[in-house]
Protein backbone atom coordinates (compact mmCIF):
# COMPACT_ATOMS: atom_id res chain seq x y z
CA UNK A 1 0.00 0.00 0.00
CA UNK A 2 2.60 2.50 -1.08
CA UNK A 3 1.28 6.02 -0.89
CA UNK A 4 1.48 7.80 -4.17
CA UNK A 5 -0.60 10.71 -2.98
CA UNK A 6 1.28 13.88 -2.15
CA UNK A 7 2.02 14.28 1.52
CA UNK A 8 0.36 17.26 3.18
CA UNK A 9 2.39 20.44 3.21
CA UNK A 10 3.22 20.22 6.87
CA UNK A 11 4.51 16.70 6.65
CA UNK A 12 6.70 17.71 3.76
CA UNK A 13 8.04 20.58 5.88
CA UNK A 14 9.19 18.14 8.53
CA UNK A 15 6.46 18.65 11.10
CA UNK A 16 4.73 15.86 12.87
CA UNK A 17 1.01 15.76 13.30
CA UNK A 18 1.49 16.85 16.88
CA UNK A 19 3.24 20.07 15.89
CA UNK A 20 0.57 20.70 13.28
CA UNK A 21 -2.29 20.27 15.73
CA UNK A 22 -0.53 22.43 18.30
CA UNK A 23 -0.18 25.27 15.85
CA UNK A 24 -3.84 24.94 14.89
CA UNK A 25 -4.81 24.93 18.56
CA UNK A 26 -2.72 28.02 19.14
CA UNK A 27 -4.52 29.76 16.30
CA UNK A 28 -7.85 28.87 17.83
CA UNK A 29 -6.75 30.13 21.22
CA UNK A 30 -5.70 33.41 19.72
CA UNK A 31 -9.19 33.87 18.35
CA UNK A 32 -10.65 34.18 21.82
CA UNK A 33 -11.54 37.49 23.38
CA UNK A 34 -10.07 38.78 26.60
CA UNK A 35 -10.06 37.68 29.43
CA UNK A 36 -10.53 34.13 28.19
CA UNK A 37 -7.66 34.58 25.82
CA UNK A 38 -5.14 35.22 28.59
CA UNK A 39 -6.48 32.22 30.50
CA UNK A 40 -6.20 29.98 27.50
CA UNK A 41 -2.71 31.14 26.69
CA UNK A 42 -1.54 30.19 30.16
CA UNK A 43 -2.46 26.66 29.21
CA UNK A 44 0.18 26.77 26.55
CA UNK A 45 3.25 27.34 28.63
CA UNK A 46 6.00 24.87 27.90
CA UNK A 47 8.90 24.27 30.22
CA UNK A 48 11.12 21.26 30.49
CA UNK A 49 14.76 20.38 30.24
CA UNK A 50 15.84 17.54 28.00
CA UNK A 51 19.24 15.90 27.75
CA UNK A 52 20.31 13.37 25.16
CA UNK A 53 22.59 10.59 26.31
CA UNK A 54 25.37 9.08 24.25
CA UNK A 55 26.98 5.90 25.46
CA UNK A 56 26.05 6.50 29.04
CA UNK A 57 27.12 10.11 29.13
CA UNK A 58 24.64 12.94 29.20
CA UNK A 59 25.20 15.93 27.05
CA UNK A 60 24.38 19.40 28.14
CA UNK A 61 20.66 19.63 28.81
CA UNK A 62 18.61 21.84 26.58
CA UNK A 63 16.00 23.93 28.31
CA UNK A 64 12.90 24.12 26.21
CA UNK A 65 10.90 26.96 27.59
CA UNK A 66 9.14 28.13 24.50
CA UNK A 67 5.64 28.30 23.22
CA UNK A 68 4.83 25.82 20.54
CA UNK A 69 4.66 28.44 17.85
CA UNK A 70 8.35 28.05 17.17
CA UNK B 1 15.50 23.47 106.53
CA UNK B 2 14.06 20.66 104.51
CA UNK B 3 11.25 22.98 103.47
CA UNK B 4 13.67 25.57 102.20
CA UNK B 5 15.45 22.92 100.23
CA UNK B 6 12.18 21.75 98.73
CA UNK B 7 11.27 25.27 97.76
CA UNK B 8 14.59 25.64 96.05
CA UNK B 9 13.85 22.36 94.36
CA UNK B 10 10.57 23.74 92.97
CA UNK B 11 12.33 26.77 91.59
CA UNK B 12 14.85 24.65 89.80
CA UNK B 13 12.61 23.85 86.89
CA UNK B 14 11.44 27.34 86.08
CA UNK B 15 14.58 28.99 84.74
CA UNK B 16 16.19 26.00 83.19
CA UNK B 17 19.42 27.51 82.09
CA UNK B 18 20.07 29.77 85.07
CA UNK B 19 23.59 29.32 86.38
CA UNK B 20 22.63 30.33 89.92
CA UNK B 21 24.80 28.32 92.25
CA UNK B 22 22.35 26.87 94.73
CA UNK B 23 23.96 25.24 97.71
CA UNK B 24 24.04 21.53 97.35
CA UNK B 25 22.64 21.61 93.85
CA UNK B 26 25.09 21.60 91.05
CA UNK B 27 23.35 21.72 87.78
CA UNK B 28 25.43 19.75 85.45
CA UNK B 29 24.99 19.57 81.76
CA UNK B 30 26.29 16.07 81.73
CA UNK B 31 24.00 13.74 79.87
CA UNK B 32 22.42 10.89 81.68
CA UNK B 33 24.35 8.32 79.66
CA UNK B 34 27.83 9.21 80.89
CA UNK B 35 27.59 9.94 84.60
CA UNK B 36 31.08 10.66 85.85
CA UNK B 37 32.08 10.76 89.40
CA UNK B 38 30.45 13.51 91.39
CA UNK B 39 27.37 14.35 89.36
CA UNK B 40 24.57 15.55 91.38
CA UNK B 41 21.65 15.96 89.01
CA UNK B 42 20.67 14.21 85.83
CA UNK B 43 20.00 16.55 82.96
CA UNK B 44 16.84 16.31 80.95
CA UNK B 45 18.22 18.66 78.35
CA UNK B 46 19.07 15.99 75.85
CA UNK B 47 15.63 14.43 75.91
CA UNK B 48 14.04 17.85 75.77
CA UNK B 49 15.99 18.76 72.66
CA UNK B 50 15.01 15.55 70.97
CA UNK B 51 11.38 16.15 71.81
CA UNK B 52 11.54 19.63 70.35
CA UNK B 53 13.01 18.46 67.08
CA UNK B 54 10.60 15.54 66.75
CA UNK B 55 7.72 17.89 67.39
CA UNK B 56 8.93 20.22 64.65
CA UNK B 57 9.26 17.37 62.22
CA UNK B 58 5.75 16.27 63.05
CA UNK B 59 4.42 19.73 62.28
CA UNK B 60 6.28 19.87 58.99
CA UNK B 61 5.08 16.50 57.81
CA UNK B 62 1.53 17.36 58.77
CA UNK B 63 1.77 20.54 56.72
CA UNK B 64 3.19 18.64 53.77
CA UNK B 65 0.32 16.21 53.98
CA UNK B 66 -2.21 19.05 53.83
CA UNK B 67 -0.46 20.58 50.85
CA UNK B 68 -0.37 17.26 49.04
CA UNK B 69 -4.06 16.68 49.79
CA UNK B 70 -5.05 20.00 48.28
CA UNK B 71 -2.88 19.50 45.21
CA UNK B 72 -4.28 16.01 44.82
CA UNK B 73 -7.83 17.24 44.59
CA UNK B 74 -7.03 19.63 41.77
CA UNK B 75 -4.97 17.30 39.68
CA UNK B 76 -7.19 14.26 40.18
CA UNK B 77 -9.99 15.99 38.34
CA UNK B 78 -7.70 16.73 35.42
CA UNK B 79 -6.33 13.20 35.29
CA UNK B 80 -9.80 11.69 35.22
CA UNK B 81 -10.87 14.07 32.49
CA UNK B 82 -7.84 13.24 30.41
CA UNK B 83 -8.72 9.57 30.37
CA UNK B 84 -11.19 10.33 27.63
CA UNK B 85 -8.38 11.25 25.30
CA UNK B 86 -6.90 7.84 24.78
CA UNK B 87 -9.99 5.72 25.10
CA UNK B 88 -11.04 6.23 21.47
CA UNK B 89 -7.59 5.17 20.40
CA UNK B 90 -7.78 1.98 22.34
CA UNK B 91 -11.21 1.36 20.91
CA UNK B 92 -9.86 1.83 17.41
CA UNK B 93 -6.39 0.41 17.53
CA UNK B 94 -6.47 -1.88 20.54
CA UNK B 95 -3.79 -2.16 23.18
CA UNK B 96 -1.37 -4.95 22.46
CA UNK B 97 1.21 -5.27 25.19
CA UNK B 98 2.30 -8.65 23.96
CA UNK B 99 3.40 -7.52 20.53
CA UNK B 100 6.80 -8.80 19.58
CA UNK B 101 9.02 -6.11 18.14
CA UNK B 102 12.67 -5.54 17.60
CA UNK B 103 13.07 -2.05 18.96
CA UNK B 104 11.42 -1.29 22.24
CA UNK B 105 11.67 2.06 23.88
CA UNK B 106 10.59 2.22 27.50
CA UNK B 107 9.34 5.61 28.63
CA UNK B 108 9.52 5.71 32.41
CA UNK B 109 7.60 8.45 34.15
CA UNK B 110 8.59 9.51 37.63
CA UNK B 111 8.59 12.57 39.82
CA UNK B 112 11.21 15.23 40.28
CA UNK B 113 10.69 15.64 43.99
CA UNK B 114 11.10 13.06 46.67
CA UNK B 115 9.29 12.14 49.89
CA UNK B 116 6.56 10.46 47.92
CA UNK B 117 6.73 6.89 49.12
CA UNK B 118 7.71 4.05 46.85
CA UNK B 119 6.07 4.93 43.56
CA UNK B 120 9.25 5.86 41.76
CA UNK B 121 10.96 2.68 42.88
CA UNK B 122 8.09 0.55 41.61
CA UNK B 123 8.17 2.30 38.25
CA UNK B 124 11.88 1.68 37.91
CA UNK B 125 11.49 -1.93 39.00
CA UNK B 126 8.85 -2.57 36.36
CA UNK B 127 10.95 -0.82 33.74
CA UNK B 128 13.93 -2.98 34.51
CA UNK B 129 11.81 -6.12 34.46
CA UNK B 130 10.39 -5.09 31.11
CA UNK B 131 13.84 -4.45 29.82
CA UNK B 132 14.91 -7.94 30.78
CA UNK B 133 11.75 -9.43 29.37
CA UNK B 134 12.07 -7.76 26.02
CA UNK B 135 15.74 -8.32 25.47
CA UNK B 136 16.92 -11.10 23.29
CA UNK B 137 18.80 -11.75 20.08
CA UNK B 138 18.40 -8.89 17.61
CA UNK B 139 16.19 -7.02 20.01
CA UNK B 140 17.00 -3.67 21.41
CA UNK B 141 15.50 -1.95 24.42
CA UNK B 142 16.24 1.60 25.41
CA UNK B 143 15.01 4.04 28.03
CA UNK B 144 13.56 7.50 27.89
CA UNK B 145 13.36 8.81 31.43
CA UNK B 146 11.04 11.55 32.66
CA UNK B 147 11.80 12.86 36.10
CA UNK B 148 14.84 13.05 38.32
CA UNK B 149 14.05 10.17 40.63
CA UNK B 150 13.96 7.47 37.99
CA UNK B 151 17.03 8.93 36.35
CA UNK B 152 18.99 8.63 39.57
CA UNK B 153 18.00 4.98 39.92
CA UNK B 154 18.46 3.96 36.31
CA UNK B 155 21.80 5.66 35.92
CA UNK B 156 23.27 3.24 38.39
CA UNK B 157 23.11 0.17 36.24
CA UNK B 158 21.53 0.97 32.89
CA UNK B 159 23.54 3.99 31.84
CA UNK B 160 24.22 2.74 28.35
CA UNK B 161 20.59 2.15 27.57
CA UNK B 162 19.32 5.63 28.28
CA UNK B 163 18.44 7.71 25.26
CA UNK B 164 16.88 10.83 26.74
CA UNK B 165 16.24 12.25 30.16
CA UNK B 166 13.72 14.95 30.83
CA UNK B 167 13.30 16.98 33.98
CA UNK B 168 11.63 20.12 35.34
CA UNK B 169 8.38 19.06 33.83
CA UNK B 170 6.19 20.28 36.66
CA UNK B 171 7.53 23.79 36.94
CA UNK B 172 4.38 25.15 35.34
CA UNK B 173 1.07 23.41 35.80
CA UNK B 174 0.89 20.45 33.47
CA UNK B 175 -0.82 21.14 30.20
CA UNK B 176 -1.29 19.29 26.97
CA UNK B 177 0.89 21.62 24.93
CA UNK B 178 3.92 20.94 27.07
CA UNK B 179 3.49 17.20 26.96
CA UNK B 180 2.87 17.24 23.25
CA UNK B 181 6.04 19.22 22.60
CA UNK B 182 7.83 16.63 24.69
CA UNK B 183 6.22 13.82 22.72
CA UNK B 184 7.30 15.52 19.55
CA UNK B 185 10.88 15.70 20.79
CA UNK B 186 10.82 12.03 21.67
CA UNK B 187 9.38 11.06 18.31
CA UNK B 188 11.99 13.05 16.48
CA UNK B 189 14.96 11.73 18.40
CA UNK B 190 14.05 8.15 18.95
CA UNK B 191 13.66 5.23 16.61
CA UNK B 192 11.19 2.73 17.82
CA UNK B 193 8.95 -0.09 16.83
CA UNK B 194 6.98 0.03 20.02
CA UNK B 195 6.87 2.54 22.83
CA UNK B 196 6.10 1.29 26.30
CA UNK B 197 5.00 3.98 28.70
CA UNK B 198 5.33 3.02 32.37
CA UNK B 199 3.51 5.13 34.91
CA UNK B 200 1.54 4.82 38.14
CA UNK B 201 -2.13 4.85 37.42
CA UNK B 202 -4.25 6.49 40.05
CA UNK B 203 -7.07 4.29 41.26
CA UNK B 204 -7.68 5.82 44.65
CA UNK B 205 -5.87 7.77 47.33
CA UNK B 206 -4.29 4.64 48.71
CA UNK B 207 -3.85 2.60 45.56
CA UNK B 208 -1.61 3.50 42.65
CA UNK B 209 -0.76 0.64 40.38
CA UNK B 210 2.11 0.67 37.92
CA UNK B 211 0.68 0.45 34.45
CA UNK B 212 2.12 0.00 31.01
CA UNK B 213 0.68 1.48 27.83
CA UNK B 214 1.89 0.38 24.44
CA UNK B 215 2.09 2.56 21.37
CA UNK B 216 3.07 0.95 18.12
CA UNK B 217 4.78 2.64 15.27
CA UNK B 218 2.82 2.85 12.00
CA UNK B 219 4.89 0.17 10.34
CA UNK B 220 4.18 -2.29 13.11
CA UNK B 221 0.51 -1.40 12.98
CA UNK B 222 0.54 -2.36 9.31
CA UNK B 223 2.28 -5.58 10.12
CA UNK B 224 -0.15 -6.45 12.88
CA UNK B 225 -3.09 -5.48 10.72
CA UNK B 226 -2.14 -8.22 8.33
CA UNK B 227 -2.16 -10.66 11.20
CA UNK B 228 -5.81 -9.92 11.84
CA UNK B 229 -7.54 -9.04 15.03
CA UNK B 230 -8.64 -5.57 15.90
CA UNK B 231 -6.13 -3.89 13.68
CA UNK B 232 -7.18 -6.02 10.78
CA UNK B 233 -10.60 -4.42 10.90
CA UNK B 234 -9.11 -1.05 10.05
CA UNK B 235 -9.61 -1.81 6.41
CA UNK B 236 -13.34 -1.78 6.85
CA UNK B 237 -13.21 1.96 7.61
CA UNK B 238 -13.76 4.36 4.78
CA UNK B 239 -11.16 7.06 4.39
CA UNK B 240 -12.33 10.50 3.43
CA UNK B 241 -10.14 13.20 2.08
CA UNK B 242 -7.07 12.73 0.01
CA UNK B 243 -5.00 10.79 2.48
CA UNK B 244 -3.91 7.24 2.30
CA UNK B 245 -4.23 4.70 5.05
CA UNK B 246 -0.53 4.87 5.79
CA UNK B 247 -0.74 8.63 6.17
CA UNK B 248 -3.66 8.39 8.52
CA UNK B 249 -2.02 5.65 10.54
CA UNK B 250 1.05 7.78 11.01
CA UNK B 251 -0.99 10.78 12.14
CA UNK B 252 -2.99 8.59 14.46
CA UNK B 253 0.07 6.94 15.95
CA UNK B 254 1.67 10.29 16.71
CA UNK B 255 -1.46 11.73 18.19
CA UNK B 256 -2.07 8.57 20.18
CA UNK B 257 1.37 8.82 21.69
CA UNK B 258 0.80 12.43 22.64
CA UNK B 259 -2.58 11.71 24.25
CA UNK B 260 -1.43 8.63 26.11
CA UNK B 261 1.67 10.43 27.36
CA UNK B 262 -0.45 13.33 28.59
CA UNK B 263 -2.73 11.03 30.51
CA UNK B 264 0.22 9.08 31.86
CA UNK B 265 1.96 12.21 33.10
CA UNK B 266 -1.20 13.45 34.81
CA UNK B 267 -1.93 10.10 36.42
CA UNK B 268 1.61 9.84 37.67
CA UNK B 269 1.43 13.33 39.13
CA UNK B 270 -1.82 12.41 40.90
CA UNK B 271 -0.28 9.22 42.23
CA UNK B 272 2.73 11.21 43.39
CA UNK B 273 0.55 13.53 45.45
CA UNK B 274 -1.43 10.64 46.86
CA UNK B 275 1.72 8.73 47.78
CA UNK B 276 3.20 11.81 49.37
CA UNK B 277 0.04 12.27 51.42
CA UNK B 278 0.18 8.77 52.80
CA UNK B 279 3.93 8.91 53.35
CA UNK B 280 3.69 12.15 55.28
CA UNK B 281 0.73 10.83 57.21
CA UNK B 282 2.61 7.75 58.40
CA UNK B 283 5.61 9.95 59.12
CA UNK B 284 3.52 12.22 61.39
CA UNK B 285 2.11 9.20 63.13
CA UNK B 286 5.57 7.78 63.73
CA UNK B 287 6.73 11.13 65.04
CA UNK B 288 3.77 11.16 67.42
CA UNK B 289 4.65 7.72 68.73
CA UNK B 290 8.27 8.71 69.12
CA UNK B 291 7.15 11.78 71.01
CA UNK B 292 5.09 9.61 73.38
CA UNK B 293 8.06 7.37 74.10
CA UNK B 294 10.32 10.36 74.64
CA UNK B 295 7.81 11.93 77.00
CA UNK B 296 7.83 8.81 79.12
CA UNK B 297 11.61 8.78 79.20
CA UNK B 298 11.61 12.46 80.07
CA UNK B 299 9.24 11.97 82.97
CA UNK B 300 11.21 9.03 84.28
CA UNK B 301 14.43 11.01 84.12
CA UNK B 302 12.85 14.00 85.77
CA UNK B 303 11.38 11.96 88.59
CA UNK B 304 14.64 10.11 89.12
CA UNK B 305 16.52 13.37 89.45
CA UNK B 306 13.96 14.75 91.90
CA UNK B 307 14.27 11.61 93.99
CA UNK B 308 18.04 11.87 93.95
CA UNK B 309 17.84 15.48 95.07
CA UNK B 310 15.50 14.62 97.91
CA UNK B 311 17.66 11.76 99.10
CA UNK B 312 20.74 13.94 99.14
CA UNK B 313 19.03 16.74 100.95
CA UNK B 314 17.45 14.53 103.52
CA UNK B 315 20.56 12.52 104.11
CA UNK B 316 22.52 15.75 104.36
CA UNK B 317 20.03 17.08 106.88
CA UNK B 318 20.06 13.95 108.92
CA UNK B 319 23.86 13.91 108.89
CA UNK B 320 23.84 17.41 110.36
CA UNK B 321 21.41 16.48 113.07
CA UNK B 322 22.92 13.22 113.94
Amino acid sequence: MASNAAVPFWRAAGMTYITYSNICANLVRNCLKEPYKAEALTREKVHFSIATWNDGKPEKPVLRSDTPED
Amino acid sequence: MAMAALRREGRRFAPLLSPRPIAGVRSSLVSEEDAPFGTRSISTQVVRNRMKSVRNIQKITKAMKMVAASKLRAIQVRAENSRGMWQPFTALLGDTPSVDVKKNVIVTISSDKGLCGGINSTSVKISKALHKLSSGPEKETKYVVLGEKAKAQLVRDSKKDILLTISELQKNPLNYTQVSVLADDILKNVEFDALRIIFNKFHSVVSFLPTMSTILSPEIIEREAEAGGKLGELDSYEIEGGETKAEILQNLAEFQFSCVLFNAVLENATSEQGARMSAMDSSSRNAGEMLDRLTLTYNRTRQASITTELIEIISGASALEG
